[in-house]
């Protein structure tokens, strides 16, 4: 960005200081709240409304407002359609008539020029469609059926909506925290602080200008550039300590003492849930941590995820399994695993897919400290159950319990290998195997990426920052450089459910997404890459491998 | 029969004749003739929720599409041709939807549903397709559970597939637009096969769409 553009971008920032400042990620709960977010109504019966041609109506929680207007209250765009922002500011803003008023920021939905509404005109909108200038809205707007105390509410929360200003945000600073879990592996732990470090560095080399106040010029009352926000990025690394139990307390704590805007990257072991639940309870976006086992309750709205990891991976096995008819090419499953690992997860994912199909699932846990020799005593005594239609062996084990593999046992039947857990390509799994063994691939193939991966990998080597796991550290940069990217398309709104809607809806545009083919979200979605492959290596040393069969979403 | 380069021309031409763009031009180069094919379009404005769209309804217009020859996989989990999904004499009434979508596609299923009821016993006479435009999120159950959610009757089929196989198809109906969130509200009509396709642009209320529904059916007699 040059240096002119720069200062533009400084003089069409809007002091976050300001005495009405950014709206708030969690207004107070409440009966406008529940109106709004899940069509309930103050008397806890559902919300209920019709379209002008008679017969389409909706009800409860199809009814309500976020599913068009978003949590943000900022509305959206949708190919050709605008949904309009509905924080109550958008609504009640007066025309912009003087030059040097405050102008709010601009969004999609945004209307030009219109009457401001009033209570009385808002609840009429609301009610029968009819906007603040006494022309009727569009077929997709229904009309609510809402006596006088839930209007009351609901235009409160409307109200809410944009009154509350954004922890972690400051007309010169943006505060981001970055988690790592105790189980996290130390390795890879540092590869993705590198990372993170580098990138705010960078970020912060840009000058600075300082940010006016935005004012009309007497004709717009919006700001209509897309401006980078010129702030400076701050990193708090939170460590976490001690037992899971714990950890909800800790980043409560950390986030008293250090309000931040967003969580991004990060990187956990086997148990991300307090984190996860941490997120969605303070309502932060927790973008795009490094984890294997992520939580899968995608009708939370903070948290999102690349994929489901290993979780994806059982599914991948599952689907393999069965086959496309569902119908079970073996009736025994026996799987491998170290105790307070992520196999742990995959394992119990696994078996739960094969419920209900004929298949007896059985797995070893070995003690999370056990000599590696008595994994391949495990692995020797689990190919041992001898089953009518054959078996599957399941390997959820490290790098180097796969390294510790001798023989292939007799009646191992068909062999998967996590390859998030077993070390992907890079693998050292011993050549007896190589032949043998199926990998769970959840990313695209090596091949099909190498363009993909060559401005991060070249973004690497000019700052020197050691490649110690080529997935986790891209796949952080991808994080970093996605939130560069819709903060810059954000200009000034820092609310933070407009932070996640903006993330899902940039999201399916980036064409640079790393080590995946593609990547999708949208409300109720929060794995952005689905699918994976089954590969194989193809010679008995090195590194190059055959898919079996295409790209799968289980 | 004519040839694909041709049908490429008119689905331009009538695409820039509805948004009152460069028709005169490209009219003048490919004749006024294929023009004729044209129905009136009822207003260019997009039908959404702002009161400037409010005044204009959907736009229709008469297209030849070329079924592609893609396999996809249909809510009750068996994978499909589309060609024979689409050929199978029953007149066709085509939408692109995802299960997460939460304003335009919602809308137009709950049209669908009314339409289905609307037409009563004769709703087995038709067939209703809604292509999935998010297919690695719409595996065949999540259709059924959205599918359930708007009554689909027997005459409804929901359909997933490979990412390539969905965008072949958004391409073949001219609906592909690079990402679900640029998608609009399209409802295509089809009274038989080798009939040309009625494209309605925008919303069209469930009453509408009977008409024009029987309207193409008797067009296409």
């Amino acid at each position: 960005m040059t240096p002119w553009r720069l200062a533009l971008a400084g003089a069409f920032l809007l002091a976050a200081l300001a005495p009405s400042a950014w709206a708030s990620a969690t207004p107070a709960g409440g009966a406008g709240q529940s109106i709004y977010l899940r069509g309930t109504l103050g008397s806890g019966a559902p919300l209920a409304a019709t379209r002008e041609s008679g017969g389409v109506g909706i009800i409860g929680a199809d009814a309500a407002c976020v599913n068009c207007h978003q949590h943000s209250g900022l509305g959206s765009r949708e190919g050709r359609l605008s949904i309009p922002p509905v924080a109550a500011e958008y609504l009640f803003h007066s025309r912009a008539q003087n030059a040097g008023e405050p102008v709010l920021p601009y969004v999609e939905g945004v209307h030009g020029n219109r009457d401001p509404y009033t209570d009385a005109t808002l609840a009429r909108v609301i009610r029968e469609g009819v906007d603040s200038e006494g022309r009727p809205l569009g077929f997709l707007m229904p009309r609510y059926a809402l006596g006088d105390e839930d209007m009351a509410a609901l235009i409160a929360y409307l109200k809410e909506l944009s009154q509350r200003r954004v922890p972690g945000v400051t007309g010169t600073l943006l505060d981001f925290a970055t988690i790592v879990t105790p189980d996290a592996d130390p390795v890879k732990s540092h590869g993705m602080l590198d990372v993170l470090e580098h990138f705010f560095a960078e970020k912060n080399s840009f000058p600075f200008k300082p940010t006016p106040q935005m004012r009309t010029s007497g004709r717009t009352q919006y700001a209509k550039s897309m401006y980078m926000a010129n702030r400076h990025w701050r990193l708090n690394v939170w460590t976490l300590t001690g037992p899971a139990a714990t950890w909800g307390a800790q980043l409560d704590k950390r986030l008293a003492a250090e309000p931040v805007y967003a969580v991004l990257s990060g990187i956990g072991g086997s148990n991300w849930a307090p984190v996860h639940e941490f997120c969605e309870r303070n309502a932060i976006p927790c973008l795009w941590p490094n984890v294997e086992v992520p939580v899968v309750a995608e009708q939370d709205f903070y948290p999102m995820y690349f994929s489901k990891g290993v979780l994806l991976e059982a599914q991948l096995i599952a689907r393999t399994i069965l086959g496309p008819d569902n119908h079970s090419a073996v009736d025994a499953v026996e799987q491998v695993y170290r105790a307070d690992d992520s196999g742990g997860a995959a394992a119990q994912a696994l078996a739960a897919e094969l419920k209900g199909y004929g298949v007896a699932v059985h797995s070893t846990v070995l003690p999370r400290d056990a000599r590696a020799d008595r994994v391949t005593a495990a692995v020797r005594a689990a190919a041992l159950h001898k089953n009518a239609r054959g078996q599957a062996l399941v390997l959820w084990l490290r790098p180097g319990d796969v390294a510790s593999l001798r023989e292939v046992p007799a009646g191992a039947g068909t062999v998967y290998l996590s390859g998030l857990m077993g070390g992907l390509e890079k693998s050292p799994l011993p050549e007896a195997w190589r032949e043998r063994a199926r990998m769970t691939y959840p990313f695209d193939l090596p091949d099909k990426r190498r363009v993909r991966l060559n401005y991060p990998l070249g973004w690497f080597t000019f700052r020197h920052i050691p490649l110690l796991d080529e997935q986790v550290q891209t796949d952080t940069y991808l994080a970093c450089s996605l939130l560069a990217d819709v903060l810059n398309h954000m200009a000034d709104n820092f609310a933070r459910p407009y932070l996640v809607e903006q993330l899902q809806d940039l999201l399916e545009h980036r064409l640079i997404t790393g080590y995946y083919p593609h990547l999708t979200l949208a409300a109720r979605q929060r794995f952005a890459s689905k699918g994976g492959y089954l590969v194989r290596f193809r010679d008995t040393g090195g590194t190059a491998l055959v898919a079996e069969g295409e790209w799968v979403v289980p | 029969m004519i040839p694909n380069s041709t049908l490429r021309v008119r689905t331009t031409i009538l695409d820039d004749a509805c948004r009152g763009g460069v028709a005169l031009r490209l009219a003048s180069l490919a004749g006024a003739a294929l023009l004729a094919l044209v129905a009136p379009c009822r207003s260019a404005a997009a039908a959404d929720g702002s009161p400037s769209a409010a005044a204009g309804g959907p736009t229709t217009s008469l297209r030849d599409y070329t079924v592609p020859s893609i396999r996809l996989v249909r809510d009750d989990g068996k994978t499909v041709s589309l060609e024979d999904e689409m050929n199978d004499g029953r007149p066709i009434v085509l939408n692109f939807i995802f299960t997460t979508c939460g304003s335009i596609c919602p809308l137009m299923s709950s049209v669908f549903s009314q339409f289905e009821r609307r037409l009563g016993p004769d709703a087995s006479k038709v067939h209703l397709m809604s292509i999935s435009i998010d297919p690695e999120q719409d595996t065949p159950a999540r259709l059924r559970e959205y599918a359930r959610k708007f009554h689909a009757g027997r005459e409804w089929q929901h359909y997933t597939g490979t990412l390539a196989a969905s965008v072949a198809a958004q391409r073949a109906f001219d609906v592909y637009r690079g990402a679900k969130m640029s998608h609009n509200a399209v409802t295509l009509l089809r009274a038989a096969p080798g009939k040309p396709w009625m494209r309605i642009e925008g919303f069209v209320k469930p009453e509408d769409l009977v008409r024009d529904y029987k309207q193409q059916l008797l067009a296409g007699r």
